[in-house]
């Protein structure tokens, strides 16, 4: 039933699932952290290809994401396992001001990797055993909970319908104390003008101005025609020809609420309300920073489809072209094809996303975690 | 947001628009009429592409929902598919 659905309670905010986390610190962690999970039943590894001399804005990234994946809500315990000590103490010294959930680690450099597992085995046992005590609490709104809102795989009937349910969506979402966040800074390009006029300042609209600059720049100092790059060959093919074409229709999935700021990849916001991440576009990297913002979960609206899944946060797929719902079933969660085959309302079906979302709320699975598409892509580059 | 009425062929999303979008595969010589004007597919023109519904200048903007979505490569007549071959995007490094 619409408004009635159950939530854990971690860090006095709601979570819809409860992860116990064997989190990589550094790609040569990540053996460590596979074996401990194969060992450990009801635990999530989560590894990559990182964590080792980047710099600048890439090193920003990385930290904000393993932090954010810590004090997600939707995660109930932690087990960091580190390389080294100083960086895997300063992880876990930073992360225990914020969080009162179990985090502990183990160190590869210590006495090896299979003496890190074995360490490792014992302490995510005890925590598994703590995260299966935990029980859900009624919940009727949406205080707490931050959405990320993205989309993917999209084609010309994602600006005409999917994206705009997904905005009504957003709207009742935010009357109902929530927060969403949506990104993809190339994705504004052609639409900024619209964009920075719901900026809640001037300030703010100054800020989503300077990043589409910025983005936009890096295009032209590499010369490019985003043709091919942004929009990519799959957009293309489902009829979008330019990107101010498709950010025109990718801004329909933010609804009408004004922007309150704009978060660096992975930032966590401090007030209620519509937020613009920037960010590079590819879906792993952005649905990854916006888990890190503490989002519980992502609306994803798809066009010709996109598989892309997360592991904390699970990731909602809607789309509304009835030839995807026909070849792509597995991959979606809502189908509201009948916008385009029988003028379904928008507000109706988005109704129908917000029904879904206290659904996978209340624990029932997206096909994105069913299908084990669990994508993990801390470091974003490109456009 | 015009379309026909029963399991829409098209979509015409504002007045000022240049392009409506296809929801239906169309052949060459297909017709459909949009706000009166009858529309003689020059080109096949398939699910989600656009095609012209008014005729468009060399250079001149491309518009749906309202807004520039890039410039005509050159002239483009009613009826004629609107893609990447005769519509270019005025941003990023492509300008």
């Amino acid at each position: 039933m619409m408004g009635e659905f159950s939530v854990f309670r971690i860090d006095q905010q709601p979570g819809i699932r409860n992860h116990v986390v064997i989190l990589s610190l550094n790609s040569f962690c990540n053996r460590a952290v596979e074996l401990i999970a194969t060992a450990v039943r009801g635990t999530l590894p989560l590894v990559h290809p990182f964590g080792r001399n980047e710099i600048g804005i890439y090193r920003e990234r990385l930290e904000r994401t393993l932090e954010g994946v810590v004090l997600n809500p939707n995660v109930g315990a932690v087990l960091l396992v580190g390389y080294e000590p100083e960086s895997t103490k300063a992880l876990l010294d930073k992360v225990t001001q914020k969080t009162a959930k179990p985090v502990d680690s183990v160190l590869v450099l210590e006495s090896g990797t299979m003496s890190a597992v074995h360490a490792g085995v014992d302490k995510a046992m005890w925590m598994v055993l703590g995260a299966s005590e935990a029980r859900r609490n009624p919940a009727s709104d949406f205080e707490g909970f931050i959405f990320g809102v993205k989309c993917g795989g999209s084609d010309a009937t994602s600006g005409v319908a999917s994206n705009g349910a997904i905005g009504e969506a957003v709207d009742r979402i935010l009357e109902r104390g929530g927060t969403a966040i949506f990104s993809e800074t190339t994705e504004i390009l052609g639409a900024e003008h619209i964009v920075a006029r719901r900026a809640v300042n001037e300030d703010v609209a100054r800020k989503i101005y300077s990043a589409v600059e910025a983005n936009e720049k890096m295009a032209m100092d590499a010369g490019i025609d985003l043709l091919g790059v942004n929009p990519v060959p799959d957009n293309v093919r489902g009829g979008i020809t330019t990107i101010e074409e498709k950010s025109l229709g990718a801004i329909m999935k933010t609804g009408t609420h004004p922007i309150q700021d704009v978060l660096s990849y992975g930032q966590r916001p401090d007030r209620p309300g519509l937020y613009f991440m920037d960010s590079p576009s590819a879906a792993s990297e952005v649905v990854t920073g916006m888990s890190a913002c503490g989002a519980q979960m992502i609306l994803f609206s798809t066009g010709s489809c996109n598989p892309v899944g997360n592991p904390i946060s699970p990731v909602l797929k809607v789309t509304s072209n009835p030839r995807t719902v026909a070849r792509m079933r597995q991959h979606l969660d809502v189908d509201i094809s009948d916008v385009l085959t029988r003028g379904q309302s928008l507000r109706d079906a988005g109704d129908r996303i917000v029904e879904a979302i206290e659904a996978v709320s209340d624990g029932r699975l997206t096909t994105a975690e069913i299908t084990g598409h669990l994508e993990f892509a801390p470091i974003p580059v490109g456009l | 947001m015009t379309s026909a009425p029963e399991a829409p062929k098209w979509l015409w999303l504002h007045e000022e628009d240049n392009v409506a979008m296809a929801l239906s595969d169309f052949a060459a010589d297909n017709t459909v009429t949009v706000n009166g004007t009858s529309i003689v597919f020059a080109d096949a023109v398939p699910y989600g592409h656009k095609f012209a519904v008014k005729r468009i200048g060399a250079d001149e903007p491309v518009i749906k929902f309202a807004e520039t979505i890039g410039a005509a490569k050159r002239a483009i007549d009613i009826g004629e598919h609107v893609h990447v071959h005769n519509i270019r995007s005025l941003r990023g490094g492509a300008r």
